[in-house]
């Protein structure tokens, strides 16, 4: 794992803009970063990221499987009660999955660290499938890397393939919030993946979506939605107005219900309770139990709920304690093992590795200026060259 | 080679794509009734009825509705028709045809369970609730997925709104993405 300054193709700008990727460039400063790549060898995609993300895709399953069934475990992730029936049944009745990207911290020796798992609303995902695949071509074609590089990203046909397994039975509804062009970004990416799998969809705000006097969702042509891909969080779902309204709508929901369960920080320590020891996985514990106070060599402190690395605090030995503001906390906390990320030319680098319908496909690669990833860190392309 | 082998941005991309039209085949299971699906090679008597009960339900949702019985019969013919349980908003009668068999899965996994009627100019075929052409024949047949899915329907929303409100309080709303 190397990280190599390339030249950056001249028009990628432009490309990027009739590509429809709008939010390449961020509060002024470039978020789609090509002017150096990451690489790796064949043997550390498989045997380091792709292997194991499998393997804690499992673990996070046995988890699910003890969750649904555990109430006490379902009050500690701060699900709301009323909703634990509707969580179980989605497991029970298989409701598939989409999608998730597993953070994870490698520096290309050693076991890749679980850091967290984004398994709701997973962001990133069009950088990673299309516009970097679009830039290993190119960058080949014109020179800029070697001929014969490869790419751990086979997400766009996955996507495709797992609309077409999806047994969607009418036209699929896209929602993200209003204000939002990179959610709209990700759900117009979504839309492009549905249509290949030769699926109907149609766009709606989740602020327009409305209920119907059966309790069903409609769309703002009176239409009725049966299944909705939610770029919104399901604790945000479970809080609103009409939260109550999805267990008796009738409609499948992606990502199910049960994946909140594994958008919950809490993941952490119930993955360390039921795997201790697993190479892939950080030492964690809920922030009030006791053992919390034994984890040597420094801690994260994570919000169960955070996004983007709000609220989160790092605790470093011998190193001044770092925090990112934000409005998450309230619910809750865990406390993880310190690992502290890689750093390649001043740069801290996180790996996310992406699971489409739980396959492990494809990788994007962020760095930030600072050790705890947030909104504002940059993306940066990857090839496989032995 | 661990990357897609072929990437199309149809919808995304500014310089349009034409793709080919993806309508897979939908191997799908036509019957009349239940005791009918019964007998067929690979299918019990239990998924049958269950089958039969949900395309009953939709049938009610789905079937084509009219508000006079004449006009019901001109398209499925005399003694086709029956009263559906919907009212006019000014509290008329409103009819519907009968059903007269329906579709399930058979292989397939995107095959929506849903009620079939023939229509008066074209007594051999089965027919969806949005008229579109099944099969002439009772057992397993293919059909395209448009035909394979539900009918979506129509029906009146009494509230919208009840969605964003969290993602305005814990946000402020300013923020790139709401996801993560």
């Amino acid at each position: 794992m190397q990280r190599i300054s390339i030249a950056e193709r001249d028009d990628w700008k432009s490309q990027a803009e009739a590509l429809g990727f709008n939010f390449h460039t961020l509060y002024g400063a470039a978020y789609w970063d090509e002017t150096a790549c990451y690489r790796f060898s064949l043997k550390q995609i498989e045997d380091d990221i792709e292997d194991p993300s499998g393997e804690i895709e499992n673990m996070c399953f046995d988890v699910v499987a003890r969750a649904v069934n555990d109430s006490e475990i379902l009050e500690k992730l701060a699900i709301p009660e009323s909703y634990w029936d509707y969580i179980r049944a989605s497991w029970m009745g298989q409701d598939r999955n989409l999608y998730g990207r597993l953070d994870l911290s490698y520096d290309g020796k050693g076991p890749a660290k679980l850091l967290e798992y984004n398994a709701d609303t997973p962001t990133s995902l069009y950088e990673s499938s299309a516009f970097q695949w679009v830039w290993l071509e190119q960058a080949m074609e014109r020179e800029i890397i070697p001929p014969g590089c490869d790419q751990f990203n086979s997400i766009h046909e996955t996507m495709v393939e797992a609309f077409r397994n999806f047994g969607i039975p009418e036209g699929l509804h896209r929602a993200s919030c209003k204000g939002s062009d990179e959610d709209e970004g990700t759900v117009r990416y979504i839309e492009e993946c549905a249509a290949q799998a030769g699926l109907e969809t149609t766009f709606i705000y989740m602020e327009d979506i409305g209920i119907d006097a059966s309790g069903r969702m409609t769309d703002l042509d009176d239409m009725t939605i049966s299944t909705l891909f939610k770029l919104y969080p399901w604790e945000w779902v479970m809080a609103d107005e009409f939260g109550e309204v999805l267990p008796k709508s009738g409609a499948k929901v992606i990502e199910p219900p049960w994946r909140a369960i594994l958008s919950n920080k809490g993941l952490l320590p119930l993955l360390w309770e039921m795997f201790e020891g697993h190479p892939n996985l950080l030492p964690a514990y809920f922030a009030d139990d006791p053992r919390a106070a034994d984890l040597e060599g420094g801690y994260v402190r994570k919000p169960l709920l955070s996004r983007e690395g709000s609220n989160v605090e790092m605790v470093r030995p011998g190193a001044e304690t770092l925090t990112v503001e934000g409005p998450y906390g309230a619910e809750g906390a865990v406390v993880q093992a310190l690992h502290p990320l890689p750093v390649f030319e001043g740069n801290h680098t996180v790996i996310g590795s992406w699971l489409v319908a739980s396959r492990p496909c494809g990788m994007g690669i962020r760095e930030d200026d600072s050790p705890i990833t947030k909104d504002s860190s940059r993306f940066l392309p990857h090839v496989i060259l032995d | 080679m661990k990357r897609s082998r072929t990437l199309t941005l149809a919808l995304m991309s500014a310089t349009a794509l034409t793709l080919a039209a993806c309508d897979n085949p939908e191997e799908v299971a036509v019957f009349e009734n239940a005791q009918q699906c019964a007998t067929q090679d690979g299918f019990d008597i239990k998924a049958c009825e269950a089958n039969m009960k949900q395309a009953q339900e939709e049938h009610v949702r789905v079937a084509p509705k009219y508000t006079s019985v004449a006009d019901c019969e001109a398209d499925f013919g005399e003694g086709q028709c029956e009263d559906a349980p919907q009212k006019t908003a000014s509290g008329g009668s409103v009819f519907m045809p009968l059903m007269m068999g329906y579709m399930m899965a058979g292989r397939s996994a995107g095959v929506a369970t849903q009620p079939l009627y023939r229509s008066k100019d074209d007594p051999k075929n089965f027919r969806t609730g949005d008229n579109q052409k099944v099969s002439g024949k009772t057992g397993i047949s293919k059909v395209s997925g448009q035909v394979a899915r539900a009918p979506s329907t129509k029906t009146s929303t009494i509230r919208r709104g009840g969605f964003g409100s969290a993602a305005r309080a814990s946000t402020g709303g300013f923020r790139r993405s709401f996801g993560g």
